[in-house]
Formats: structure tokens, sequence, C-alpha cells
């Protein structure tokens, strides 16, 4: 109602630029009837609607898709839940306590679950695909990268000459190189540097990759973060007796990482789309399996079907990611455990 | 006290790196020795046997290795520079668009960042090469006649031929970039005082011309360090051509790799042009930052 008061108003005050809407309008239409007619009548989505299991999880051994199915499930229940329960200081502490752990639960129980191990049968990361192995490789990387990357910031921030000319070679490197020749680096070299007996699986090599890479963004971000406390803080922290480590534990860290989240959660973001680009390298990730799916001759001319079908699942998983990064943001400093 | 802490605790990182280091070299020259590789830059001359699609310069499967990564830099840099000037001005009218006073544009502006952020450039990729550019007709009469044709063999515009696959990397590369570069300029655009938009607007400016006169060129010290890293961006993002076969560095470099099996020295080579690239940009946008710096302290 209000945005329709303001369109009126505006058309009085501005008429040429309403002959122009006007325009913008039509075309507007014209391209939603076209895509909603394409939808509805032109495309033909057996290519997805058949394939739907091979989407989620791969060519992973048809009586044990459960388990890819199951962690796939479980994640968006959890993302559900986190999205809805509002999470107030006070109120529902019980929520907040929980629902961090339930995410650091869901690693491990993914890695089990694709993996086997614990009475499942193992399945060999061959067989890993499709959407689970997408979130798998995401939040694989993303778990070591932001580690690797608070270290490599504080090493830069450092006022020690070698930390921080070593931090600083590492994060520009890796900042100057494109991720696929990180990756191909991973996939070819990765085997070259390490002990003959030495062999770790495809999976494993391009999450090092991805981690390694990341790593460098993670880290410029969190320098981000570092740089806007102020130095009363670590001062404030000092005078009150706590040592270095105290004070970048307690008082410096919590608050630089809340600054960072929001460039943090754009990492991540990149990161799961920069999965994708296993697809070039051998792995049957999401864009594998629909490159796969097309080279197939029984679907030629389909492509338009599937990249609308993958656009719309990495759309849906980014917007995902970007509102629980923003709950996260949010809901105050319950989050890390402490009452506030 | 401090200060022998301090110096033994760089100690140990020096040690530690260079244990690191040694390691990794040592197992790098036992597998180098075991697979009878070693390091050599000879092949470079070596002639490679394998067709380049499209190159600017001459070039036939006899020429060197170091001629075919030439003229794959060359290409990179072709599309590179194309796809920076079309993702420059497409970012500059879609963010502009995010702060008009039309509310229709807003929101076109709006759908189309938030569209293309959220979906990985490789799919778009795709998507512009299999299915907008090879879905187009064999043969296409256009109402323009020579002047513009478009087919699934390429586009040519007076007598300028552009392949499908330059056309689709240049698509993807400045589509993709031109939405991030409309989120630099709309938070540039918004580090402009509210009271220098009213203040035009006062004055009897129009929109278009208040934007460009008073409002662009006080954001563009907060705009240019995001567009740099646009760029760059953008640059590195144009290695993902392989996957369409558009011969650009990256491509020229696994092809070689894989022929040779030279992967330390070719990568080496690669990390060494996109420092080149890198540095190359770098330069670029900080002259453009120290003129524009200047300019704002004239006037």
């Amino acid at each position: 109602m209000r945005a329709c008061k303001a369109l009126i108003r505006h058309c009085r005050f501005y008429p040429i630029d309403s002959v122009l809407s006007l325009g913008v309008i039509a075309l507007i239409i014209w391209v939603l009837w076209a895509s909603i007619s394409w939808i509805v009548q032109a495309a033909d989505w057996s290519v997805v609607s058949s394939h739907l299991p091979l989407f989620a999880s791969g060519s992973y051994p048809l009586d044990q898709r459960w388990r890819p199915l199951l962690w796939i499930s479980l994640l968006a229940a959890l993302t559900l839940i986190t999205l809805i329960v509002p999470i107030k200081r006070g109120s529902n502490r019980w929520m907040g306590m929980v629902l961090p752990w339930c995410w650091v639960f869901m690693i491990p129980l993914g890695l089990v679950l694709m993996a086997g191990g614990l009475g499942l049968t193992p399945v060999p990361s061959r067989a890993w695909g499709g959407i689970s192995l997408t979130l798998l490789l995401t939040v694989c990387s993303a778990v070591l990268a932001l580690p690797f990357g608070i270290l490599l910031a504080l090493g830069r921030t450092s006022d020690l000459p070698v930390l921080r000319h070593s931090s600083r070679l590492y994060i520009d490197v890796m900042r100057a190189v494109p991720l696929i020749a990180v990756l191909f680096f991973g996939k070819l070299l990765i085997p070259l540097f390490l002990p003959m007996q030495l062999e770790i699986n495809q999976v494993l090599r391009a999450v090092v990759a991805f981690a390694l890479f990341a790593a460098a963004y993670v880290a410029e971000d969190v320098r981000g973060g570092l740089q806007a406390i102020p130095e009363t803080q670590r001062e404030a922290a000092a005078v009150l007796g706590l040592s270095p480590l105290q004070s970048l534990q307690l008082v410096v860290l919590p608050q630089a990482l809340r600054i960072a989240i929001p460039a943090l959660t754009n990492q991540a973001i990149g990161l799961l789309q920069n999965t994708s680009l296993m697809a070039l390298l051998g792995l049957v990730e999401l864009l594998g399996i629909a490159q796969n799916l097309l080279a197939n001759p029984a679907f030629i001319g389909r492509h338009l079907e599937v990249y609308v079908w993958l656009g719309a699942l990495y759309w849906l998983f980014c917007t995902a990611m970007a509102l629980l990064a923003r709950k996260i943001e949010h809901s105050g400093p319950t989050l890390n455990g402490r009452s506030a | 006290m401090k200060g022998t802490r301090r110096w033994l605790l760089q100690l140990a990182v020096v040690v530690l790196l260079l244990t690191l280091m040694g390691v990794l070299i040592n197992n790098l020259a036992v597998n180098l020795l075991r697979t009878g590789l070693g390091l050599s830059f000879s092949w470079l001359s070596r002639p490679t046997g394998f067709a380049l699609a499209e190159h600017a310069l001459p070039y036939s499967p006899s020429d060197s290795y170091a001629w075919a990564l030439f003229v794959g830099w060359i290409n990179s840099l072709k599309v590179i520079s194309a796809g920076l000037v079309a993702a420059t001005i497409l970012g500059v009218l879609a963010g502009s668009a995010r702060r008009s006073t039309n509310p229709l544009l807003r929101a076109l502006a709006a759908l189309y960042v938030s569209v293309i952020r959220q979906i990985p450039l490789l799919l778009q990729l795709f998507f512009w090469y299999f299915v907008a550019l090879l879905g187009l007709p064999q043969s296409n009469p256009s109402p323009l006649g020579s002047l513009f044709t478009l087919t699934n063999q390429g586009i040519a515009v007076l007598g300028v031929h552009l392949s499908v696959e330059f056309t689709a990397v240049l698509l993807a590369l400045s589509v993709f970039t031109g939405a991030s570069i409309a989120e630099v300029v709309r938070g540039g655009l918004d580090s402009v005082p509210r009271g220098q938009w009213e203040a035009f607007r006062s004055l009897g400016l129009s929109e278009r011309l208040g934007l460009r006169k008073v409002v662009l060129p006080q954001a563009l010290p907060a705009i240019l360090p995001g567009l740099s890293s646009q760029y760059l961006n953008l640059a590195k993002n144009s290695t993902l051509a392989i996957a369409i076969g558009y011969s650009d560095l990256y491509s020229v470099s696994d092809t070689s790799i894989t022929q040779t099996g030279r992967a330390i020295e070719g990568f080496l080579l690669l990390l060494l042009s996109f420092l080149l690239l890198n540095l190359l940009i770098n330069g670029v946008m900080q002259l453009l930052n120290r003129a524009v710096i200047r300019r704002g302290q004239r006037s």
C-alpha cells in the first residue's frame, strides 16, 4: 500500500521517468510470461525429476543412499530450526546453548555417515557425489580454513617481523593465484610433496586445497576485524591483569570475529560456490553430476532445465547461509555459550 | 627478558618453517628422482604439437611451448581487458540504479545483484555457452545485415569476429563481476553524506547530472579500493575459460603440463604470470587512485 502511494507520487513528479518505467514494466511482464510458459509447458523436467537421488548423492551405493539423504535432511532441519527459533537474550537460553553444539556435531556426523565406520559399511570417496559432496566439501574446508585463517591474521598483525612477513607472503601469494590453479596444484602436486607411502584420497586433497586457499581470504577479513578493535580494549584487559594470550582469547578475538562475520559469510558463500570448480577436476559434486548427465545422449538439448534447477539449488543454499549468518550476527553474546 | 622471549619465539617459527620446507622439498626431490623427471625448462623451446582454437598472433602446432604460453597470455589479457570495461559499465549502472529515485529500477537492480551473486560463476559460464550462445540458430538473418550477426558460430560486429567461446567467457565474467561492482558502487554512494544529494536536488540539478557531477566524484575514493579487488577477482576468474575450451593462459598451461608432465615448472610459470598480471592491475589502479585523491585535494 505504501509502495503504491509512493509510486503514484513518483509518477506525478517525474513524467518522463514514468514512461520509461512503463516500458520496463512491459518488459518484465513479457519476460515473466515467457519464463512461466517455458517452465510450465515447454520445459521437459523429466531429466531432473527422474534423477533426484543422483543429484542428492551421486553414485553412492543404492542400499546405502539413506546415509547422505539423512545428513542432508538433518542439515535442512537444523537450518530451519535455527532460522525459526528466536534467540533472545534471557528467553530460550536452552536453545541458544544447544543449537551451536548441534551444528558442531553435524560435521563428524556427516563424515561418519558418508565414509562409514562405527558399524556402517565403508564407502570409498570415489562413490561420493551430488549435493552431499558439495555440502561436505564446503563444511570441511570452512572448518579447516577458519582457525588457519585466524592464525594467519594474528601473524600478519603481530609485531614480530618474522611472523609478520611470512604470514604476509603466504596471504599475498595465495590471493594472487586463481583458485583453479590451487586445486590443480592440490590434485597433481600434493602427492609429489608427500612421502611415497602416504596416499590421500581425492576428496581430502580437494578439502586441503580449498582450505589453504580460503584461509588467505579469511585472514584478511579477520585482520579487518582485529584492526577495528581499539587499542584501549587491550590496555583495559592488561590493566585487569589478563595475560596477552588471555586478552586475545577473551577480549580481542570475540569482538573482532563478530565484526568480521558479514565478510566471513561472504567467504563461506564463495566457498560453496567455488566447490563447483571440482567439476572440472573430476569430482562429481552437484555441477559435476549435471555435466555427466548432460553428456548422456538421451538428454541432448536439456541444458537449460538442468542449469535452471542447479541455479535454484545453489541460490537456495547461498541464501540459507546468508540468513543463518544474519541470525548469528544478531543473536548477541550468548552465542559463544557465555551469558550476556 | 621480554626481548629474549621475542627472539626465541621468532627463532622457533623460523626453525619450524624451515623444517616444514625441508621435509616438503626432500619429499619432492625423492619423488622427482623416483619418476626420473628432475627440474628443467628446456621443454619450453620444443614444438607443442597442439593447435589453439583462437590466437591473436600467428601460431601453429610447430611453434614452441613458450610461444603457445605467450599466445595464451595474450588471449587472457584480451578477455580480461574487455571484461573489465563491460563489468565496470554494468556495475556502475546497476549500483547507481540501486540508489535511483525510480522504485522499479531499484527493484530490478536489486534482483540482478541478488540472483547473480548467489549462483556459481562456472554454472553461469555453462549457461552462457551451452544455452544462450550454442542455442542460437546456425544462420541468423539480422535486420542490420552484415553490420551485426549473431549465430552459434560467433558474433560479428562491423567485420570484427568474436568466437562463441570468447563471447561466453566475456558475458559470464562481466555479468558476474558487474553484480559485485554494483555492490561496491552502492557502498561508495552510501558513503557520500545525505546532505550532498539534497543539496544538488535543491539546486535543481537532474538526478543523472547530480550523480555524475556531485555524488560520484565524492564516492570514488571509497569505490576504488573495492573496485580494484573486483578487477583482480575478474582476472583470476578468467581461468574458468578452460571449462568451455577458450585457449587462455591457464588452459594452455594445463595442456602443456599434461603433455610434458612438467607440473612444477608449469605451475611456477603460471604463478609468475599471475603475479605479473596482478602487479599490472594493481599498478594501474594505484595510479588511478592517486589521480583521484590529487584531484580531490585540488578542488
